[in-house]
């Protein structure tokens, strides 16, 4: 009977073209939708982790309080101390500290005189700490456009556009003049030692990136650090159990009235990121519920418009001797087919594409310039394929298409047979 | 010897809803057919001719009075019975609408037999032995779209043959041919009603038909108007 209907479907192209082309285009923008929207929410947190939040972060309350003025003076000290203790509490964790700070980069030429000048960005990570972590995590030896990573005190790496911008190549010396922690100004040498593009607008529009024991010197901030950050097992953030580590953590120093005590921010709880990780993990959901809606809607004005064929399809069967509900459920078994075969073509267009947008990806960091926002976008937008992208345009082609049939044929179903024959005599 | 009545109606009256109010579309039938009956009722449009016929498939059912085809009783039988009924016993030939279309003649005569689950080898056979009773066995692969009037009027009867049922019902099968393809498929009907002793119900107000009927039932505004036997005259060829 299967073979008999689908015989029927592939040689009425006039009942299954129009209904397999609404349920592709359902299932191709709800799998592009998704995985570009997973990707793209994904990269967002992710980078975010990895160059801001970590998983969690460690800040003097006061610090938290003015974070976005980089408030060095805030800082915490002690952070030998705190690290420890957060590394025996939580050995799985990686513990790291890092130092942001603002000030002018100052170019000298050979006679002493100023070549150039320019607002900077610092960032200080554990460079040198033997592990390598922090230059795994941001991925810095396949960031680095011409050099190498600092090795030594007094290196640095500086953002490429700005090296250009600056006209500075490796070995040029740079001053790099700021306020201590105490207020008081702040004057290092830093010889480049590489240029760098992460691919993420904020960290690419005028970066020096230094180690953090020199940013500790400079800074004049000894043990001291404006953030820790914590990293969970393989850097893969688990919502949960950074709430819990957050809130176990605070509530140790509950009782505490210091406004320099230590509190931990889990990574959602920062730069608005909790709607994005609360969106990333619907999205699909989302999307497969709107389009399910959206296209029994249209499926079934579609059957509408079908009606009279399947009058006369009823009409005949009945005579023939099928019950209604046999008839019925095999209009539904037409559906399901239809709706798989809308699926699988949509699918297989939709996956295509997210991997498009995977490899190629859209390139929105002429937007971004404009853009001052605290969170972390990557300059390229991507997709990204995940195992449920195959499957998850099924939900909604097949539920939409088998609805959306049902609710068309309910009017036929619910005719009495007599009253069924007299409207079938033309 | 008399042979066996199938078709038993007593006090068949059919109301439909009409607004408010009720219309008769048939009133206090009875009447009764044999195996093997070449029978048709006549009568204007409107006369209750398919109302009857539509009673006698159980495509529809009484009002009231008792209407009994193959010892089952059709006010009686669940929706899926009288289904199964149709299924099983009963043929049917209707005016249009008759075809499945995108489907071959072969797949619209098949699926009859798909119908009662029959093997693919049974199907094969059956449907092959129906095509050339009606004439069609070199076009078992056409579409029923490409076909002629006439042609698709044979696939009809085919595909209401093919199960071998007791009782044919032919709701006006010439109304849309030409006089040679309506005796021709009258003729074919003739023929399968003789070599296989299935009845045959028929209505019509066409002469054509009247003319091979073996008993002319007359119907008027939902009444029986009369019922005779004709008598062939013998006419040697
Ligand atoms: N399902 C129905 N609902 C309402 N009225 C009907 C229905 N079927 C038939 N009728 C009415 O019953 C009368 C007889 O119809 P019908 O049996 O189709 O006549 P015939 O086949 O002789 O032309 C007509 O007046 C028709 O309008
Ligand atoms: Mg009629």
């Amino acid at each position: 009977m299967i073979q008999f209907l689908l015989k029927g479907i592939l040689r009425d192209k006039s009942r299954s073209i129009l209904p397999i082309i609404i349920v592709s285009a359902g299932v191709f923008l709800t799998v592009l939708l998704s995985g570009y929207m997973k990707g793209v929410f994904g990269d967002v947190i992710d980078q975010s982790a990895r160059f801001d939040t970590g998983h969690v972060k460690v800040m003097s309350r006061a610090y938290a309080e003015n974070i976005d003025q980089l408030p060095n003076d805030l800082a915490l000290l002690g952070v030998t101390e705190i690290v420890g203790s957060l590394k025996n509490q939580y050995p799985e964790m990686d513990w790291v500290k890092r130092i942001k700070f603002g000030g002018l980069i100052d170019v000298i030429d050979k006679e002493g005189n100023s070549k150039g000048q320019g607002p900077v960005a610092g960032l200080s990570f554990e460079l040198f700490s033997g592990t390598g972590k922090e230059i795994k995590r941001m991925n810095i030896e396949k960031s680095i456009v011409i050099g190498r990573v600092p090795l030594k005190p007094n290196e640095a790496l500086i953002s490429n556009e700005f090296a250009q911008k600056l006209n500075l190549s490796i070995g040029d010396e740079v001053t790099y003049i700021g306020s201590t922690m105490n207020g008081s100004m702040a004057f290092s040498v830093f010889k480049i030692c590489g240029t760098i593009t992460f691919g993420v607008a904020q960290m690419d529009r005028g970066s020096i990136i230094i180690d953090v024991s020199d940013a500790q010197k400079i800074l004049d901030m000894e043990d001291g650090a404006g953030e820790i950050l914590g990293f969970q097992r393989n850097d893969i953030y688990q919502v949960e159990e950074a709430e819990l580590i957050s809130d176990k953590f605070n509530a140790s120093y509950a009782s505490d009235p210091d406004e320099f005590a230590p509190m931990m921010v889990s990574l959602q709880k920062q730069n608005d990121l909790e709607f994005m990780i609360n969106y990333s993990n619907s999205i699909s959901a989302i999307l497969i519920g709107f389009f399910i809606f959206a296209m029994s809607l249209v499926l079934w004005n579609t059957g509408l418009l079908s009606g009279l064929r399947r009058y006369k399809e009823f009409g005949i069967r009945l005579a023939l001797g099928e019950a209604k509900g046999q008839i019925y459920r095999t209009f539904t078994y037409e559906a399901i087919i239809v709706g798989i075969i809308g699926s699988v073509i949509g699918t297989v267009l939709g996956v295509s594409a997210v991997y498009y947008l995977q490899v190629v990806g859209i390139d929105i960091s002429g937007m971004l310039d404009q853009l001052s926002s605290s969170m972390m976008m990557p300059s390229v937008l991507r997709g990204k394929i995940t195992p449920n992208l195959f499957y998850i345009g099924f939900v909604p082609g097949l539920l939409a298409m088998v609805l959306g049939n049902m609710l068309s044929g309910l009017g036929i179903y619910k005719r009495q047979t007599a009253t069924l024959m007299k409207e079938l005599e033309v | 010897m008399k042979s066996e009545v199938i078709i038993t109606i007593e006090n068949l009256t059919k109301r439909f809803p009409e607004g408010d109010s009720e219309f008769t579309a048939l009133s206090k039938i009875n009447l009764e057919f044999s195996r093997g009956e070449f029978a048709g009722v006549v009568g204007p449009s409107g006369s209750g001719k398919t109302t009857l016929l539509n009673i006698i498939g159980s495509l529809d059912k009484p009002t009231e009075g008792r209407v009994s085809v193959l010892s089952n009783d059709i006010s009686k039988l669940s929706h899926k019975e009288s289904a199964m009924l149709r299924n099983m016993h009963i043929g049917f030939i209707f005016q249009v609408y008759n075809l499945l279309p995108v489907y071959t003649v072969f797949e619209n005569v098949e699926f009859a037999l798909m119908l009662q689950k029959k093997s693919k080898s049974e199907r094969t056979k059956s449907v092959m032995e129906a095509l050339e009773w009606v004439g069609l066995q070199d076009i078992p692969n056409k579409k029923v779209t490409k076909l002629s009037g006439g042609e698709g009027q044979r696939v009809a009867i085919a595909r209401a043959m093919v199960k071998k049922p007791e009782l044919v019902i032919a709701d006006e099968p010439t109304a849309n041919l030409d006089a040679v393809n309506a005796h021709s498929i009258l003729e074919t009907m003739k023929n399968l009603n003789k070599e296989f002793n299935t009845t045959f119900l028929f209505s019509t107000h066409d002469e054509k038909v009247m003319s091979y009927l073996d008993r002319i039932i007359h119907l008027r505004d939902g009444k029986l108007e009369s019922d005779e036997i004709i008598h062939h005259k013998i006419t040697a060829k």
